[in-house]
This record gives C-alpha cells, sequence and structure tokens, in this order.
C-alpha cells in the first residue's frame, strides 16, 4: 500500500554567523493514512524544523532544505512550484504550533482566521464560511460560538486559543495534521484534554497525525508510532508502546529515566542524562551521542551507525545492542 | 531588557572592546564617526585650522566666489567662510554640549524620581512632562527664546530645556524595567537596599541608552539651534553660527549661492555624521540576535 | 466578521473619554506655562503686553483689561476667561485683534501643513513597506540612505537648496509667496521631506518585526499567497506603531513649518510667529504659541482614537 507521507533522507540547514547548522541530518520515515506519529526529542534536536521543512515554511535566509524527498500523495513537495505547495498547506496538509497567543493574529478576529482557509481552498462565501466556522468552534468544543466567533485571540484562555488553531488545522479537512508541541504552552490541567480532542477529532476525519513533542511522557497513549529524534536524526523508531516499554538506544533509555511517568508506579529518582546536546556546526564523526552514552565503546566514536531493525517495525541507531 | 541587564555583570573593557567590534562592521557607522570626529577636531582646533580670522571683514571683496585661496570664497562681508565653518563648528558643539548636559543633569533625575516613587508623585511628574512635550518640535525653544530674548546663552538654555522631557522619560523607562524584575527576584523589602540596588544596577543599563541618544540629540540640538540662528534669534552677529550664516546669505541667493549653500552643507554633513554614529552605536549595543 | 459599529463605538468610547481626562491636566499646564511666560519678561507686564509704542493711557487700559494689578489667580481666570470668549488680545504692531492677525493665517499654515503631512505619509508608508518587504534589496538601501540624509538635512537649508535649483535656476515652479497651486509645492515637499524620512523608517522596522512573527508563519501555514499575508496579516500590525509616528510628525511639522514659511515668505502663522517675536509683539506669540499646543494635543488624541481602532487588545483594556 502506499503511504501517505514518506519522507526520504531529508536535511535541512541554517547558515548563521558562526558556521551551518544541520539541523536536520537525513531522516526517513513513512506515515500511512489515519496513523499517528509521535516525533520526540530535546529542544534543538530538529524535530520543529523538521515539521516546517515538510511544507516548505523554512525562511530562506537563513535556512534551506538541503537535500531529500517528501512524497506526499504521490508528488515530491520539495519539488513542486509555489503555487503548488501553497495549495497543499492549510488544506490538503495542515499545522499547529506551540504557542497559541503568537500565532494567531490579534488584530484579526478568531472567525475571520478559521475561515480563512476555506474561504482559499473552498472558494466559500462569507455565509457558507461563517456557518462552517461557527460549526468548527462548536466541535472543538468551544462554548457559546455565536458569540465567540467575533471575538479576538486575547480574550481566550490559553487552551481555548490552542482549540481555535485546531479548529482553523482542521477547516478543510485534512489529510495531515502536524502537531508541533501543541500542549507546550499550555496548563498542565488542560494538555490532557488538549491532546483527547486531538485524538478524537483527528480520528473521526480519518486525518493522520506527527505530534512533535519534547515530553514523552505526553506522547505514548496518543500515537501508534514513535520516532526518536537526536542531532537532527532518527534514532530509534517503532509502535508507541514498544519503544516506551522496550527502548533500544541509549539516549531513549535516557530519556525514559529522566522523565516522570503516570503510567508506572514512581521508581526512585529521575536520572538526567549527562553533558549538553552537541553543537550542530561541529558534529562529531560517529555517533552523535557518544559523549553522553553510558554504554559507548571505541567503535562507536568511529563509524556513525544505521538504523537497524531491532524488533517488529522496531529500528535503533546503535552499534550495541540492548535487547533486554 | 532583560540582557542587558544581565550584560551588566561582564567585565566593562572586554564589552567596550565587543561593542568597537560590532560598530566597526558597519561601513556607515564609520563613517559617522569619521564625521564626528572631524567636527570635534574642528571645532577644538579652530584657531589653529582656520586660515583667517573669522571676524576680519573686507569690504571690497563681498560675495566673493570660492577661489584657492579663498576655498569657500567670501560672504557679504567679505569674511571668509570656510575660516567662519571651522569657527562654527565650535559654536554648535558647545551649544549641543551644553543642551545635553541641561537635558541630562536636568531631566535624569526628574525621570528617576518619578519612577523610584510612583504613585502620585509619578502622575504629577508625568503630566509635567506631557506637558512640555505638548509644544511641538522647535515650539518651546522658541517661546522660551521669545521670554528670555536672544543670544548665545539663552538659545542654550531654551534647546536645553526643550530636551530635559525625552531624558526623564528615558531615565524613567531604565528604572521601571529594573524596578519590576527586582521585584520578581523578591530578595529584598526594606526601602534603602532597594534604592541602593536600582541605583548600583541603574547607571551601567541606561549608560547605553543614555550614550545613544545623546548622539543622536546631538543632532537635534544643533539642528534646532541653527534654526534658531536661521531664524536670527540665535546668535548676536559677528559671531560666526551655522545658521546665523545661512540667514545672511539668503538674502544673496540669487547672486552668490555660495555664502548659504556651504554653512548648510556643514549643518548636513555634521547632523549626518551623528546620526550615522548614533544609528551604529544603537545596533552596535543592542543585544540583538543575528542568526 | 468585525464587531458591530454601536459596540464598537461604546467601548471606544470609554477608550477616548479616559484619554480626555489625561489630556485636561496638560491643556492645563499649557495654559498655565504661557501665562507665566509673559508675566515673567522683565519690566512691567502691562507695557510689555501693550507694546513699546503705547500711549499711557493704552497701557493703564491693558493693565484693567488683563487684570495686572489684580491677584495672580484671579489674572489667571480673568486670562482664560477671555480665551474662552475669543479674545486673545491686541497686537502691539497692528492694533488689531489677535484672533483676526491669526485666523488670516491660519488657513495657509494648515493648508501646507496638510500637503506635507500628506506627501510624507502616502511615500513614507510606500516607500517603508516595500524597503521592508524587501530586505536588504537594493531599494532598500538605497531608500534609508535617502531617509537617512532627509532626516539629518536642516529644513530651510533644503528649501533654499530646492529653491536654488528649481526655481532660480530651472525655472520651472515659483520661489515665494502662496499665490497658486504650484506655490505650494515646494514649501510642501521640504516640510515633508525630514518626516517622510522619519515615517519610511519607521514603517520599515515595524514591518520588519511584524513579518518575523509567528502568525505570519501561520498565515502561509494555511496557504495564503504572499500578497495577501503581507497587506492583510502584516500590515494591519505593521501600521500600529508608525500612526503614533504620523502623529508626532504633525507635531514637528507644525514647528518645522516656521521655518519653512520664512523660507518662501508663506503667510503662515509662522511666519507671524517669528515676526511677533522679533518685534515684541507678545499678544501675537502668545496666542500663536497656545494655538499650536492647542492643536497638537487634539491632534494627539485623534491618533490615540485611531490606534484603539486599529489594535483590539487597547480597545477592550
Amino acid at each position: 500500500m502506499n503511504s501517505l507521507l514518506r519522507v526520504e533522507d531529508l536535511k535541512t540547514c541554517f547558515y548563521t554567523d558562526a558556521g551551518m547548522v544541520k539541523a536536520v541530518d537525513g531522516i526517513s520515515y513513512d506515515l500511512q493514512e489515519g496513523e499517528t506519529m509521535g516525533l520526540v526529542g530535546e529542544s534543538g534536536c530538529g524535530k520543529s524544523v523538521s515539521a516546517l521543512s515538510i511544507l516548505r515554511l523554512i525562511p530562506y535566509p537563513p535556512g534551506k532544505i538541503t537535500g531529500g524527498k517528501v512524497v506526499f500523495e504521490g508528488k515530491d513537495l520539495l519539488n513542486i512550484s509555489e503555487e503548488e505547495i501553497r495549495d497543499v498547506r492549510g488544506n490538503r496538509i495542515a499545522m499547529i504550533f506551540q504557542e497559541p497567543m503568537t500565532s494567531l493574529n490579534p488584530v484579526l478576529t478568531i472567525g475571520l482566521q478559521i475561515g480563512e482557509a476555506l474561504e482559499i481552498h473552498r472558494g466559500l462565501n462569507k455565509k457558507e464560511t461563517r456557518d462552517e466556522v461557527l460549526r468548527l468552534l462548536r466541535m472543538v468544543g468551544i462554548p457559546d460560538p455565536e458569540r465567540r466567533i467575533d471575538d479576538y485571540p486575547h480574550q481566550f484562555s490559553g487552551g481555548m486559543r490552542q482549540r481555535v488553531m485546531i479548529a482553523m488545522a482542521l477547516s478543510c479537512s485534512p489529510k495531515l495534521l502536524i502537531a508541533d508541541e501543541p500542549t507546550t504552552a499550555v496548563d498542565v490541567t488542560i494538555q490532557a484534554q488538549l491532546l483527547e480532542t486531538i485524538k478524537d477529532l483527528t480520528s473521526r476525519l480519518g486525518t493522520a497525525v506527527i505530534l512533535i513533542t519534547h515530553n514523552l511522557g505526553v506522547v505514548a497513549r496518543h500515537v501508534n508510532r514513535m520516532a526518536v529524534m537526536y542531532a537532527g536524526r532518527i534514532i530509534e523508531s517503532g509502535p508507541a508502546t514498544e519503544v516506551y516499554e522496550h527502548p533500544r538506544h541509549p539516549y531513549t533509555v535516557g530519556l525514559l529515566a529522566s522523565v516522570p511517568r503516570l503510567d508506572k508506579p514512581r521508581v526512585g529518582r529521575l536520572v538526567p542524562i549527562d553533558g549538553q546536546p552537541p553543537d550542530l556546526i561541529r558534529l562529531p564523526p560517529g555517533c552523535s551521542f557518544f559523549p553522553r552514552c553510558s554504554h559507548r565503546m571505541q567503535q562507536c566514536s568511529m563509524e556513525r551507525p544505521e538504523l537497524r531493525i531491532v524488533g517488529a517495525g522496531h529500528l535503533a541507531a546503535c552499534l550495541k545492542d540492548l535487547g533486554s | 531588557m532583560e540582557e542587558i541587564i544581565d550584560k551588566a555583570e561582564k567585565p566593562k573593557w572586554s564589552q567596550t572592546r565587543e561593542v568597537f567590534n560590532r560598530l566597526s562592521k558597519r561601513i556607515t557607522a564609520m563613517i559617522g564617526l569619521v564625521i564626528v570626529l572631524i567636527f570635534l577636531v574642528s571645532a577644538i582646533f579652530a584657531p589653529f585650522l582656520a586660515p583667517y580670522d573669522p571676524l576680519e571683514h573686507s569690504l571690497g571683496h563681498m560675495l566673493a566666489k570660492p577661489s584657492w585661496d579663498y576655498p569657500l570664497g567670501r560672504d557679504e562681508l567679505g569674511r571668509c567662510i570656510l575660516s567662519r565653518v571651522i569657527y562654527g563648528a565650535r559654536i554648535s558643539l558647545l551649544i549641543g554640549t551644553m543642551v545635553i548636559s541641561i537635558g541630562v543633569l536636568l531631566g535624569a533625575p526628574l525621570g528617576i524620581i518619578s519612577a523610584y516613587y510612583g504613585g502620585k508623585v509619578d502622575f504629577i511628574i508625568q503630566r509635567f512632562v506631557d506637558t512640555m512635550l505638548a509644544f511641538p518640535g522647535i515650539l518651546l525653544a522658541l517661546t522660551l527664546i521669545a521670554m528670555l530674548g536672544v543670544g548665545l546663552a539663552n538659545v542654550m538654555i531654551a534647546v536645553g530645556i526643550s530636551t530635559i522631557p525625552i531624558y526623564a522619560r528615558l531615565a524613567r523607562s531604565s528604572v521601571l524595567a529594573i524596578k519590576s524584575r527586582q521585584f520578581v527576584e523578591a530578595s529584598r523589602s526594606i526601602g534603602a537596599s532597594n534604592f541602593k540596588i536600582i541605583l548600583r544596577h541603574l547607571l551601567p543599563n541606561s549608560l547605553s541608552p543614555i550614550i545613544v541618544q545623546s548622539t543622536l540629540h546631538m543632532a537635534t540640538a544643533i539642528l534646532w539651534a541653527a534654526g534658531l540662528g536661521f531664524l536670527g534669534l540665535g546668535i548676536n552677529p559677528p559671531t560666526p553660527e551655522w545658521g546665523a550664516m545661512l540667514n545672511g546669505g539668503r538674502l544673496y541667493i540669487r547672486v552668490a549661492y555660495h555664502v548659504a549653500t556651504f554653512p548648510g552643507l556643514m549643518i548636513f554633513i555634521t547632523v549626518l555624521g551623528f546620526n550615522l554614529l548614533g544609528d551604529g552605536l544603537r545596533d552596535a549595543l543592542d543585544p540583538r540576535l543575528k542568526t | 466578521m468585525t464587531p458591530g459599529p454601536l459596540f464598537l463605538i461604546f467601548m471606544t468610547g470609554q477608550y477616548i473619554i479616559r484619554r480626555l481626562l489625561i489630556m485636561l491636566p496638560v491643556l492645563l499646564g499649557v495654559s498655565l506655562i504661557i501665562f507665566i511666560m509673559v508675566r515673567i519678561i522683565p519690566g512691567d507686564p502691562s507695557m510689555v503686553m501693550a507694546g513699546p509704542h503705547a500711549t499711557k493711557d493704552q497701557v493703564e487700559q491693558i493693565r484693567t483689561q488683563l487684570g495686572l494689578d489684580r491677584h495672580p489667580v484671579t489674572q489667571y481666570f480673568i486670562f482664560i476667561g477671555n480665551l474662552f470668549r475669543g479674545d486673545l488680545g491686541t497686537s502691539t504692531r497692528t492694533s488689531l485683534p489677535v484672533t483676526r492677525e491669526i485666523m488670516a493665517r491660519l488657513p495657509n499654515t494648515l493648508l501646507l501643513a496638510l500637503a506635507s503631512i500628506l506627501i510624507a505619509t502616502v511615500l513614507g508608508v510606500l516607500t517603508g513597506i516595500i524597503a521592508g518587504v524587501k530586505q536588504n534589496s537594493k531599494f532598500d538601501y538605497l531608500s534609508m540612505l535617502v531617509a537617512l540624509f532627509g532626516l539629518s538635512m536642516p529644513v530651510f537649508w533644503l528649501g533654499l537648496m530646492l529653491m536654488l535649483l528649481f526655481s532660480i535656476h530651472l525655472g520651472w515652479l515659483p520661489a515665494v509667496g502662496a499665490e497658486s497651486f504650484k506655490h505650494l509645492i515646494l514649501p510642501a515637499i521640504t516640510l515633508g521631506a525630514n518626516s517622510m524620512a522619519i515615517i519610511a523608517r519607521m514603517t520599515r522596522s515595524s514591518m520588519l518585526e511584524v513579518i518575523r512573527l509567528d502568525y505570519i508563519r501561520t498565515a502561509r501555514a494555511k496557504g495564503l499567497k504572499e500578497k495577501l499575508v503581507i497587506s492583510r496579516h502584516a500590515l494591519k500590525n505593521a501600521l500600529i506603531p508608525v500612526v503614533t509616528v504620523i502623529g508626532l510628525q504633525t507635531g514637528t511639522l507644525l514647528g518645522g513649518a516656521v521655518l519653512t514659511e520664512i523660507v518662501f515668505a508663506w503667510p503662515g502663522v509662522g511666519r507671524l510667529l517669528v515676526e511677533a517675536i522679533l518685534a515684541r509683539d507678545y499678544p501675537v506669540v502668545q496666542g500663536v504659541v497656545l494655538l499650536v499646543a492647542t492643536m497638537f494635543i487634539f491632534v494627539n488624541l485623534v491618533v490615540d482614537i485611531l490606534y484603539a481602532y486599529l489594535d483590539p487588545r487597547i480597545r477592550y483594556q
């Protein structure tokens, strides 16, 4: 079966005064229709950049997509015209961002902002758009939509604003939703609700989801698959529960040990990972996790481990076999 | 603002060097610096640089066109324009420095008091500042001149007083920025300590905006003083002030345009220099991220 | 999908009332300063206000008229009372009512100011937008350099140079006076140049700031054409701080008008003011300064209201 989205060896760089930053250094993955994938990693590991690259939203100075393919519905998004990619954005692939306050235009009503994609991609008139926006507001659970549709973003709470973003993204029933850290800027109590909403709506619409987060604790319950990124590369991927229960890359192990888990009883103290994330301008040869890895071997600093199969649908980029 | 406050902890010398490095990268800022230096040199060393006595008239050579002997020509009383322009730099420097001194020395404390005490004191002082700012542009200076009469000292006072509200506002916002941060720290609660903290952080942090503002304000001060001079409200006659020189040459513009053109050109270049330098300083001192 | 007009007026109305309340002490302060101004001048205030050519009787008349022999506070109330009746005193030079002198010239200054601010705003904003959208292009570098030049040029020198070139040398435009529309061109450009430079720079930097913000990325992520992103999303936000600058510039313009009017012999209140100062015609000086300051305060009020209209966040405070 043809996948909905196939990313092949995607590479994106940023040209800065200090040098060229390899934000995304060759990642590849497949996503099927309706499938949900969690993309996990520390701040700065390249997960957001990889998502923005799919829609070609990387600002040209200073960033540039330098290689790879992103095949969506049969077309390589990196190779189509400006007009064609605009057709995809907000329509076939939609994105929601981390900070709902700054991601919404403060001087335009939310009604207008939600309806924009409908206006452009579906060619609806004012009345039709308004009706549809009201329906969307009800769908995402915003109370009193008739009144709220003409309100401005600053009149909503953080959680509500994020729901507005969701309504905006799902307005044209996209095939793929990319959610870039949707719960990070929101209260802990609201986080679970939001994720439930996203999961519920996308499964109803049959929308595939890429859920980007640095918080492992959040991901597992809401996604089918999981991919862990480090220093611009995917170092482990597989079914969510599998990766969760049986992590095979030392970094994943470290991540899981350093984050509080609501699904397991408290076992001793949290163990942070030693060291600092690597300098993406001067990546060392060999495994980029080498300096911080407690399982490292001499060989690891010399050759860069490729992803290899360590279980059913489960890949890890490590020379050592942590099977346990 | 936060970064500026943190930056204050770094040693001064390396900070200055860093700033100068950033400054030297921009050509326009360096050109501004050169112009300002030339201006300063002209002003300070005027007696050594001017080829002739700026006050010496020669009625036989009125409005003489520029020549090898008199590179900028002679004015309506036969005086050497080049010499007068060089001495004019001195006058402008004097006016500019006095204006900024008055502005900073009277305006900054006002702003500091206003921000420190807050409440009613703040409200009253702010309305007072608003009132001064209600006189647009040169109008306040004009009004003061009308009251005080013409003359060099009065020009400095008038333009100087007009600058007070700007420095008051600047000082006030600097203190407010520090004040809010301090209360977030939740460390001290005793009034006296707070004052010391604010003072200790105030100087290094407001230094940058004051330097930038003063450089840019030199430009404005010179412009306004020249404006007053042009209107005949400035300096007493033989003194070579650029604006007044322009006024003198205005009548002869059809036959001898050089008399009005060159002093004006000097004002333009000098003001441009300060603006370029001020802009450059603002960019160099502002901890912006360049990615 | 914008809020109903009545609601809008109501919310903004509250905001306007608050701004008006802040305005009152400032108006008071301005009137006080002007009131004090005349009385500070060395010499007998009555003689000051009556002028150097007045007879003893006239001086006495002024003294009673302005209540200069009464208590200062009473004097102030007389002063304010006169103001409300439209009585600004009598010119010591022409013996005509100050109000009449001003009204004869005010329309000319307003015309000049309007033409200048129009040129400055339209050209300035357009230049700033293009420079901002096409950052680091040739247009950007060039226009910002020209703007810097425009900022640094003394308005009276620019006026003289333009006059030199277009009037004297080329003979295309008239130099002095205000008879025809052609006469307006040079003064308006001269006066507008400075403001145009400032507005252009402000618009550009505002545009640059806004374009980098997250909601612009959201707009692009929805598939909007770049032109729509700029015009619908970026512009309104970017113009908000520019509106404030335009308001301030109108003020600077009123000040710069003085110099421009002298250069081009434009018969406006600016020229009147300078003549009055030189001739120690204090009633006229008082009248003009009061008028200009008050106009400026109201211009700022209008700017504040406009600001509230453009930025809904302010409206609901």
